[in-house]
């Protein structure tokens, strides 16, 4: 199997897209933000709420874990993803427009909001804690580059049956955040045919 | 702005004289930027916001490639500019990193700003003809290096014409934008004089 070879240009990078689709989002009507595609399904402003409840955990991690991290003396190497955290992350990562395995959301990382009562200040509320807390992340990876990244573990949100090291945590959350925005993309599709039929 | 500072920015728009009035307005409209060894001066993804001027240290801009290696497609070091110029302009985001490989000191001047330049001192725009006419050579240049040298010239071109403040920063971003291995750049150095 190919290594996953992992670099915080990289990281950042994708995230800076994310976030540029995140702010385009904040363009969109109420309606288009508030309305799921069918009685199953997240809206958007659900999907977004769900990736701020999930970095909450990281947030707090993180910030545990940079004291403990010693300063590098010199340029940042690429960090090699282990076997079994490389698999955990492809599990999420979407391949192309399809997000493959799909799984059941955990409850603790469930929305908590009813989009019909969505009103404007509540949405605008979710985006300011979006981008809040990837704000963080991202200051996070560009901390990481002058940090000691291989010393120090955190357990991931699903539980310490997965230990992440920084870089493999900033690639396991990017790809659940891709794998959220091809979501995003499948909403809006799917509102498009729900107007045109 | 320091004499120093304003010497080297004047260096760098050569044939534009200002009256006293006109030099404090235009040294106005500049920022001091500091950057530390390795900071990200404007990231991949994000949009330019200056147009610099550098007072001192080298800078490399650079693509990553599907690998997500650094692909390094300029430097720029003392009395050059630098910036992602097209993001500067069409104010989209950019595809590539600017970073400081030194420490570095760079003069910033707004999109906006730099654009009153053109309209408020007609003479920015003979310096816009002369640079960008320099930039174009410039690029043609390399292009025809990287297509039609071996290693070896590639690399006796490059050190014959390049600053010495870019001699000393790590030998990958050397490497990568003369499109060679860093092992191919480390014999090369040890074994060519120029």
């Amino acid at each position: 199997m190919a290594s996953l070879i992992l670099t915080p240009e990289n990281q950042i990078q994708r995230l800076n897209l994310i976030l540029n689709k995140v702010k385009n989002l904040q363009e969109l009507d109420q309606s288009r933000l508030t309305s799921p595609p069918n009685a199953k399904s997240w809206c958007i402003v659900e999907v977004l709420e769900h990736l701020s409840i999930a970095y909450s955990h990281y947030h707090k991690k993180f910030n545990e874990v940079f004291p403990q991290l010693s300063n590098l003396q010199k340029e940042h190497n690429a960090f090699k993803a282990r076997m079994w955290q490389k698999l955990v992350i492809e599990m999420q990562r979407p391949k192309g427009t399809q997000r493959k395995w799909k799984m059941k959301t955990m409850k603790r990382f469930e929305p908590l909001l009813d989009p019909k009562t969505l009103d404007k200040a509540k949405i605008e509320q979710v985006f300011q804690r979006f981008f809040e807390l990837h704000g963080h992340f991202k200051e996070s990876i560009l901390e990481s580059r002058g940090k000691d990244v291989a010393t120090v573990k955190i357990p991931s949100a699903i539980g310490p049956i997965v230990q992440f090291y920084l870089p493999e945590s900033f690639e396991f959350l990017l790809a659940h955040m891709e794998r959220h925005m091809v979501q995003i993309d499948t909403i809006m599709e799917q509102q498009k045919t729900l107007v045109s039929s | 702005m320091d004499d120093d500072a304003y010497l080297i920015l004047k260096n760098f728009f050569p044939n534009i004289d200002f009256t006293e009035e006109q030099e404090r307005h235009f040294k106005s409209l500049w920022s001091l930027k500091t950057f530390n060894q390795y900071d990200f001066i404007t990231e991949a993804g994000s949009t330019e916001r200056f147009f610099y001027v550098v007072l001192e240290g080298v800078q490399a801009i650079y693509v990553l490639n599907e690998k997500g290696e650094k692909v390094v497609l300029g430097f720029s070091y003392t009395g050059s500019p630098s910036g992602v110029f097209d993001s500067f302009i069409q104010q989209e985001p950019s595809k590539a990193f600017l970073e400081a490989l030194k420490p570095s000191n760079l003069l910033a001047i707004s999109r906006s700003d730099y654009m009153s330049l053109f309209e408020t001192y007609p003479d920015f725009y003979i310096w816009g003809h002369d640079f960008f006419q320099q930039i174009l050579f410039g690029r043609l240049t390399r292009e025809v290096e990287i297509l039609t040298l071996s290693a070896e010239q590639r690399y006796v071109a490059f050190m014959q014409r390049c600053p010495d403040e870019l001699k000393v920063i790590p030998q990958k971003y050397l490497a990568s934008y003369l499109n060679m291995k860093p092992e191919t750049f480390s014999r090369l150095r040890a074994s060519v004089s120029y």
